[in-house]
Formats: structure tokens, sequence, C-alpha cells
């Protein structure tokens, strides 16, 4: 492998991270909080990717604006759903049964409603954009692709800075950290919850959004992306922020460089095989190590 | 005691006679009850594959339409013409669904044939039921040779086998060496879905390569996941092949998703196709001029020159509101008119005697390329592909088989 392919794909792999990290990085902020897998995950994205969409064909506003526009949008449903659905759900350390089946129902109802409102037809954000590439030298990066990273580090970047600097944020992490130190300290917990599971349908949205942009998408969108959601969030450490950002960078990078050495038919088996992997050696994901290692310092 | 045993044997005839009067019932009933033919349809109208399975049923729905308008199909046996009753079953592209359904439909249901299975994975999950129930199945959507290839008896496809695909590619581009448009022993590498299609799909263009010595070389063949959201590191792997020619075997979703990362890392090659994907509007609305001079070995065309291609295309626009998008209505629209002509032949309802029927069914004017429709020894149809190529501006010509061309092909593609 010559140095200019060896270059092009390291530049693929940070691409593909940085979408990996915006669509898991919702999901992590609900079970770190909730301790609720969101299999309605998909769903939601499917969601956001179709009000880009719409803001796009009905009022001409760029795709990469339309899916932050639909940030605010998909927050207030998922404090709705909230409000309506996820606090009736029994307090938990861990995931419950009525909590995966609760969300996993929710996922069929907002894909049958993606095919009521809007029909099977795949439908696709085509803008000029779409197929213009940046030449860096011998190498050519998808402008669209370099746009959605920098809109997904823009994301990570805030959310981590109000996770940091606000009280809410900071309530959000006394959860994530110690359910019953934050109790104990005055964090309202319905509301708190509320607020982060609005966060983590928000970040579902937006991550819609930006995919939407990137591939064509009906109401099953989102599934493929599911799956590896799943095993980032579990190789970064299920509640931390910045574990995500990590292990969708290792992710991206193992499926992108290990196409060199095996045939890309396999590039699913071997993210599970990480993800076993993870299990095995390192439960408690990245997160954990790096935990490890502050403390060591 | 005997009057014990008259009382004995007066119940047991009158269980007898009311057993003989509800059987003798319930047989008239189902006589008076076959007002209609039913024949199950199974195809996806939701999931990934929605869009040609929307489009096949379209095609169905048609046929079905035009022949209960013509007064039914005549059954001798009950000396009328029936209506055909559909009875429509969405197995939401999923492998699991489709088999359970055409399960339910060929068991439960009372369905004299089962049409559908679009894709050549729910085909392949379905194609053991027609057996087990011994009841007629014409798939409409799945071609790959391992459906048709167990020996099955019931089991019949109005779609020409992949590894013909396969090799109709090879052949066209083996055409544009003989006209001088490309040169002798290009360089082709190929990315091939991880199916029985793309397996299929591969092993008929070697085989032509190997059959027709020094006109290509296969340097790069590899397979992929249905539905992978990147396939960048698989491009980048082909453009290290640096061949000259890039033969894809996709999905309507995978293509449309390859062929945006295609663009986006700069590669150009002096053909491309990706099997029997291209002229598709949604990809022209996904990619705009991007899918330009992509060609594809497709089924049928709407611009076949037969009249009854033309007069089909009306009626179509007619009914579904817009123009047949690629090869997906045809097929299925011709599976219910072999159904309906097998069933006037063996004039019953019979299950049994409609398949021997099926094996002999000679559709003289059938829409699909050779104008003729038969099934083989093995159920399948085996009627030449035409190879169509996306030109500026949204057209699409067919440019192989000559005598079918609407338009010259286009090779190399030009560079922008």
């Amino acid at each position: 492998m010559t140095l200019v392919d060896f270059t092009s794909l390291m530049v693929s792999a940070l691409l593909l991270a940085g979408i990996y990290a915006v669509m898991s990085v919702g999901m992590t902020v609900i079970y770190g909080v909730m301790k609720i897998v969101n299999l309605a995950h998909a769903g939601f994205m499917m969601l956001g990717a179709y009000l880009a969409l719409e803001l796009f064909e009905r009022f001409q506003i760029d795709p990469i604006l339309a899916a932050f526009l639909t940030f605010p949008v998909m927050f207030l449903l998922g404090g709705a759903v909230h409000w309506v659905l996820v606090r009736r759900l029994p307090h938990a350390d861990e995931p419950t049964l009525p909590s995966l089946l609760l969300m996993f129902g929710l996922w069929l109802v907002l894909q049958n409603l993606g095919y009521l409102i809007w029909g099977n037809t795949d439908r696709s954000i085509f803008t000029p954009r779409t197929l213009s590439v940046v030449n860096v030298g011998p190498i050519a990066i998808s402008t669209l692709r370099l746009v959605v990273f920098i809109a997904a580090l823009v994301c990570l970047g805030l959310l981590e800075a109000w996770l940091h600097y606000t009280w809410f944020g900071r309530s959000v992490r006394a959860l994530i950290q110690n359910r019953y130190a934050a109790l104990i300290t005055g964090v309202h917990e319905d509301r708190t919850a509320g607020i982060a599971f609005g966060l983590g349908i928000g970040f579902a949205g937006l991550a819609g959004g930006l995919l939407g942009s990137l591939y064509s998408f009906d109401p099953d969108f989102g599934r493929a992306f599911l799956i590896r959601a799943f095993v980032i969030i579990v190789l970064g450490g299920l509640d931390s922020i910045s574990g995500v950002a990590i292990g969708a960078l290792v992710l991206a990078l193992v499926e992108t460089f290990s196409i060199i050495f095996v045939p890309a038919g396999y590039q699913l088996a071997i993210s599970f095989a990480l993800l076993a992997l993870v299990l095995i050696v390192l439960p408690g994901g990245i997160a954990s190590l790096l935990a490890k290692a502050r403390r060591l310092a | 005691m005997p009057g014990t045993h008259r009382v004995r044997q007066m119940w047991i005839s009158a269980v007898a006679v009311a057993l003989v009067v509800s059987f003798s019932l319930s047989c008239s009933r189902n006589k008076a009850a076959e007002s209609s033919i039913k024949v199950g349809v199974v195809l996806p109208i939701t999931g990934r594959e929605a869009k040609p399975g929307q489009y096949q049923r379209e095609g169905i729905d048609l046929a079905i339409r035009q022949i209960n308008q013509d007064g039914g199909v005549m059954v001798k046996e009950l000396g009328q013409k029936l209506p055909i009753q559909e009875v429509f079953y969405d197995d939401s592209s999923d492998q699991a669904k489709s088999a359970s359904l055409a399960e339910r439909a060929m068991s439960s249901d009372g369905v004299i044939a089962v049409l559908g299975a679009y894709s050549t994975a729910l085909g392949e999950a379905e194609s053991v039921m027609p057996d087990r129930y011994q009841t007629p199945w014409i798939s409409t959507g799945a071609a790959a040779t391992t459906i048709f290839n167990h020996g099955y008896q019931y089991t019949f496809g109005t779609l020409s086998p992949t590894n013909l695909l396969g090799s109709t590619t090879a052949e066209y581009l083996g055409s544009l060496v003989d006209q001088g448009k490309l040169k002798k022993g290009l360089k082709i590498a190929m990315t091939l879905e991880n199916t029985d299609h793309g397996v299929d799909y591969g092993r008929g263009i070697k085989q032509w390569i190997q059959d027709h010595p020094g006109y290509f070389n296969v340097v790069f063949s590899e397979n992929f996941d249905l539905g992978s959201p990147d396939f960048s590191g698989l491009l980048q792997k082909v453009k290290g092949a640096r061949a000259d020619i890039f033969l894809a075997d996709a999905h309507l979703q995978d293509y449309i998703t390859m062929h945006r990362q295609y663009l986006q890392s700069g590669l150009a090659h002096q053909m491309i196709s990706y099997g029997a994907r291209g002229p598709e509007a949604d990809a022209r609305k996904a990619m705009g001029d991007g899918v330009d001079y992509i060609f594809a070995g497709i089924w049928w065309s709407k611009n076949l020159p037969y009249p009854q291609v033309k007069k089909f295309n009306e009626d179509y626009k007619a009914f579904a509101g817009h123009e047949p998008d690629s090869w997906y209505p045809a097929p299925a629209y011709d599976a219910v008119r072999a159904l309906a002509t097998a069933i006037e032949s063996a004039g019953t309802l019979n299950k049994t005697a409609i398949r021997d029927a099926l094996k002999n069914v000679d559709l003289k004017d059938s829409l699909l390329p050779g104008q003729e429709l038969k099934f083989g020894a093995n159920g399948q149809i085996n009627t030449p592909f035409v190879i169509v190529e996306n030109k500026p501006g949204g057209k699409v010509d067919i440019v192989y088989p000559k005598d079918a061309a609407t338009g010259e092909s286009i090779a190399p593609i030009p560079k922008h």
C-alpha cells in the first residue's frame, strides 16, 4: 500500500468516525442517565432525516443547516415522549425488559408513521455539494463528508461544553456517575432525565439530518447505523461521552483498515468480533481504561 | 336389551346421516364459493425492497384488473369465467416473514397459486414452500439459479437467470471491443453483493471471459454486505486495482450509496455498471448527472420496440399514475398472464393440473425481450437481457442487442 492510499484510508476513517460519533452520542446520554437502551434511536434518526428533507424541499434551507434546525424540534419531541411514556417506567440501575419493549415498540410505531406520511419511496437530498470533491494533493475528499464531519465535531464540542459548564449539564453528569449521590445533592431526577432524553432524541434527529445528506433513506432508515451505535457505545463505555468519540474512531479505523486484509463482506462481522473482544477483555469499555489511566496519573 | 341395541343403531344411523348431509352441504357450499380464483401475492411494499416491490405489485394488479375486465379466466370444469381475487401480503422485505406468508397463503388461505418474491434473498426463503404444499409459485423478482436448481416441481420464475445477466454484460462489453470503442485486454474490477445473485452475476462474467480469451482480465473481485453504510474501504481497494472497467452487482439502495461514494472518491473508469441497476429515477434524483453513462443489464425496458410494450406503457401509466421505472412491473405483469393462460389450459382449479399447464405455457405476445415467455425445465424462463445506458438529460437508451437498440453506446465514458 502506498502512502497516498494509506492517507486516503485514514481520512476516510476519520470522516466516518465523525458520522459514527454523532449518531451514537444521543444513545449514550439516554443510557447514562436512565439506563435505557434506546432501540427507537433509528426511528428518531429517520424522523430527523425526513424533517431535514422537508425543510430543504419546502423552504430551500441548506441541508446541513436544516439538520441543525431539526435538533430543537426533536428535543421537544423527546421531552414529550419522556413525559408521556418513558417516565412511567420503573427506575432501575440496569436496562429492564419493559424499557426494551417500550423502545422497540416505539421504533415500530415511528417506522409505520414514516410509511404513512412519506410512503415507501427512497428519498435523498441532492445539492451541488453532494458530489463535489476537495483535492488535497493526490487525495480526494468529499466536501459533503467533510462538512458533516465538522458539523459532528461542533455538536460533540457543544455537548461536552454544556455538560461541563451548565447546571443542567452537571446534573446530567451527576446522574450518570452516581444516581443516589446525585439525588442526595438535590438533583431533580425526573426533570433532568426528561432533558437528557430530549437531548438524546435531539442528537438522534440531528444525526439523521446529517446522514440524510449522505445517504438515500426510507422509513426503515437507521437500522444499519443502530447496530454500529451499539458497538460504539459498548466500546466507548456505556455512559461516557468522550468514550463514544474514541469508540467511534476505533470502529471506523477497524472497519476501514480491516478491509485491506479481509473481504468487505466481513465488515460487519469484524465489528461484532470487536464488540465480543471488548466485552471479554474490557467490559467497562475504553472509558474504564481512561479512568484507570487518570487514577494512576 | 334389544331395545337398547335398536336405540344405539338409530343413533349411529342418525350421526352417519348427519355426517353425510353436512359433508355434501359443505361440498356444495365449496362449489358455490368458487366464485373467484384466489391468487396469493407476497411482495415487499415496506422495508428496503419496498420500491421495486411496489412496482411489481402494480404490474400484477394491472394484469388482474385487465383480465377481470375481460370477464375473468375461463375454467372449463366449472363451465364459467371466474375473476381473479388477489390476496396480498406485505413481507416487509423480511426473509422469515416472506417464507411464513407464502406458507400461510398456500396452507390455510386457500389460494391456487402464489406470485411475487421480489429479490433473490426473499425468493430463496419462499422457494421451499411450493413443493411442500403442492401449490404453483411464480417468482417475479428472484433470478438466482440456486432457487431453480433444487429440482422443485412447483417453482417457476419470470426472470432470466442472473448468470445470463453477467454473461450478457460481458458480451456487450466484448461487442464494444469489436466495434473498436474499447481496447482489447482491459482490466475489470468487480464488487458483488454477498448473495447468490452476486455470485451468479460474477460467475456469468468470468465464464464469458474464459470462453473469449484476450478480451478482458478480472483483476479484482470482492463481495460486500447488503445495506452497508460505507464503501470507502472497498472503493479504495478498487482504486488500488487500477482497473479500466468497474462492474458491481447491487440493490438499489447500495447502488445509490456506493456510486455516491464512488463519485466522491474521485474514481473514474472507462465503463461502469451496477448489474441490473442504473436507470432508476430515484438514482438520478440522488445523484443528478452523476449517473450518466452507467449501463445496466435489465430484464425488460419500456423502450423495447414491440407494440404490446407500447400498449403496456400506456395502460400502466393510466393505472399507476407514472411510467414504468426500470424493469420491475413487466415480469410481474407477464407472470399473471402466464398463470391465467395455464388455468384456462388446465380447465380446472386443481393446483397440480395448473402446475402441469404452466410447464407448457407459451406466451407469444410477452412483454419481455424476444416476445416469447416459456418456462424451462427448471421452471425459470430464459429470455435475453437488454443493455441500457443512461444518457445526459435523463434519457435512457437500449444499446444492446442491436436489433432492439434505440441509441448508440457511448463508450468509453467521456472524461469531464
